[in-house]
């Protein structure tokens, strides 16, 4: 739990919703920063074998 | 730049699984920004393939911004740029119609509407809108084997089951109905799965989409869809943050019959609490013993499987805390009354369940069992033997002969039975154990063992009945050992002391 005064749960991933895709490729991260951080979660999800959800016997 | 956050109060309700219209739009924004960080790193990794092709994406965003958008924020874009980039990274198929979004995008997602069929249902003042898409070559990249191009009739089909779906759900069920509207897109026909009477599956790289074999009905679709929302939120969530932090060591899961690792059962406990919730309400409505049957089944399942997550000790904070969410959620419900018939098959159908995967899952080393043999015929106490575990190859899915009778019985069908599982039949053992009837379940069974000692469906029974739940993959690996054929409760007695 975050030590805020306010329970907040701030997650790794960095709002790029607003932005324009020639924008996007200037974005400079440096090492600590939040892109530079999503970047990191983001190859670590990306190196993670997964697998699709399924299986789901839907009818009785 | 701003984090993606989420207040205390906001995410657990998630966890809960009643995210409200703000959460599921934040859930939005993050998919998109996974989209378009995976596309900036697409650029970064290869430019000399990517440049051209970027470059005219960007020119489209400047005449036609909101179209360009729609494209990107597509969930099969998602698949496709998280495929393009592992495959870069680490290697891997490269297929020529998905190096390059531009060219997809513009022969299957700026064209959707024209090739793939728009699906739309309102009732009641809810809207349901979505694509089902037999074209996009980029749809095999959700996990499962796409249907070919749907007929007229099929697709019709699909249109009536929607419809009927959406009724129900909106009737009955109308906050998950909201919910469903927020997070589906893109519905996807798969081929059907033999060993299963349905099938579905979600990517965790393509939030709002869903692949779904041909539904049976109505009821079947709406049950299956707010399973499959429940994981892709769950996805969404896990893009976010960080829930299982341990090292992945498989266990017991009451939807699967292989071994799970903790993500998997959080995806199942998550997916579940959906469906629990579902046949709570449908319960309740219809009296139909059929769905008090699944609601006592599942919210037993995941609120066990809950507690072994927070027990297990892999969960992170972040996960400790949904979780825990998920729990209270399911625990409001433990003591909700179900007529005692229902609640005792409903009982029997998770114990069922365990023991067929121990069975399967966990090994007894020959020479234990050999041992264990060896020291019943000297007459001396049995030696201490544990089973171990032994990692599935594949997913499996539930296959039970007796949950197919359990189901027969709960219909009211007084027909023959017909089970569809390969090589099932519905044993004398099974037929008065459904009644209550365990003295003759229990002769039966020991019948059944000592005509054919590999009769795993035997065993169980035994086991259930007899109240014999514990290691019950040592005794039969014992008596398979012995050579001749004892009583198979005797015998499972002797073992545990």
């Amino acid at each position: 739990m975050p030590e805020d005064a306010e329970p907040e749960w701030r997650s790794a991933m960095v709002d790029l919703s607003g932005m324009s895709l020639a924008a996007l490729t200037d974005l400079t991260e440096d090492d600590d920063s939040a892109l530079a951080q999503a970047v990191r979660r983001l190859a670590d999800d990306l190196a993670r074998p997964g697998e699709p959800i399924a299986g789901f016997n839907s009818a009785l | 730049m701003d984090r993606l956050s989420l207040s205390d109060a906001a995410y657990a309700a998630l966890g809960a699984g009643r995210p409200d219209a703000a959460t599921l739009a934040h859930l939005r924004r993050a998919a998109l920004s996974r989209h378009l960080l995976l596309l900036r790193e697409i650029v970064r990794a290869a430019p000399d393939e990517a440049g051209p092709w970027y470059a005219r994406l960007c020119a489209e965003e400047r005449t036609a911004p909101e179209q360009t958008r729609a494209r990107l924020a597509d969930p099969l874009f998602g698949a496709w740029a998280a495929h393009r980039l592992r495959a870069l990274r680490h290697g891997g198929p490269r297929p020529a119609q998905t190096t390059e979004p531009h060219k997809t995008d513009g022969r299957h997602a700026a064209r959707a509407p024209k090739d793939a069929r728009r699906l739309s249902v309102e009732h009641d003042g809810l809207t349901l809108r979505v694509r089902l898409d037999d074209t996009d070559p980029r749809r095999a990249l959700l996990g499962l084997v796409p249907a070919d191009r749907l007929t007229a009739a099929e697709t019709a089909h699909w249109q009536t089951c929607l419809t009927a779906a959406w009724r129900l759900l909106v009737e009955r069920h109308r906050p998950d109905a909201r919910i469903l509207a927020a997070v589906l897109e893109l519905v996807v026909p798969v081929r059907p799965d033999p060993s299963a009477r349905g099938i579905s599956a979600t990517s965790a790289d393509a939030y709002g989409a869903v692949a779904m074999s041909a539904p049976a009905d109505g009821t079947a679709l709406a049950v299956g869809l707010l399973h499959e929302a429940q994981h892709s939120v769950l996805n969404a969530v896990t893009a976010l943050f960080d829930l299982v932090g341990a090292p992945a060591v498989p266990d017991y899961s009451p939807w699967r019959d292989d071994p799970r690792p903790p993500s998997g059962l959080l995806h199942g406990a998550y997916a579940y609490l959906a469906v629990t919730r579902f046949w709570r309400a449908e319960a309740a409505a219809t009296g139909d013993p059929l769905a008090a049957f699944e609601f006592a089944r599942w919210r037993e399942a995941v609120a066990g499987t809950a507690d072994r997550l927070r027990a297990g000790g892999a969960l992170t904070a972040a996960g400790a805390r949904f979780v825990d969410a998920l729990r209270a959620e399911v625990g409001t419900w433990l003591d909700e009354p179900v007529e005692p018939r229902v609640a005792r098959l409903a009982g029997h159908a998770n114990a069922d369940h365990r023991l067929r995967w121990r069975l399967r899952n966990r090994a007894v080393d020959p020479g234990d069992a050999a041992a264990l043999a060896a020291a019943w015929r000297r007459g001396a106490r049995p030696p201490r033997v544990e089973s171990r575990l032994v990692p599935s190859p594949r997913r499996a899915l539930e296959n039970s002969a007796r949950l197919d009778l359990m189901h027969h019985s709960l219909r009211g069908d007084t027909g023959p039975v017909t089970v569809h599982r390969p090589g099932g039949r519905a044993s004398a053992g099974d037929a008065a154990l459904l009644g209550g009837d365990h003295g003759t379940a229990l002769s039966a069974y020991q019948k059944g063992i000592v005509a054919e000692p590999a009769d795993d469906a035997a065993w169980t029974g035994l086991a259930l009945v007899a109240d014999r739940l514990d290691r019950l993959e040592v005794v039969v690996a014992g008596y398979r050992a012995l050579g001749a054929r004892p009583d198979p409760l005797e015998f499972a007695s002797w073992i545990s002391g």
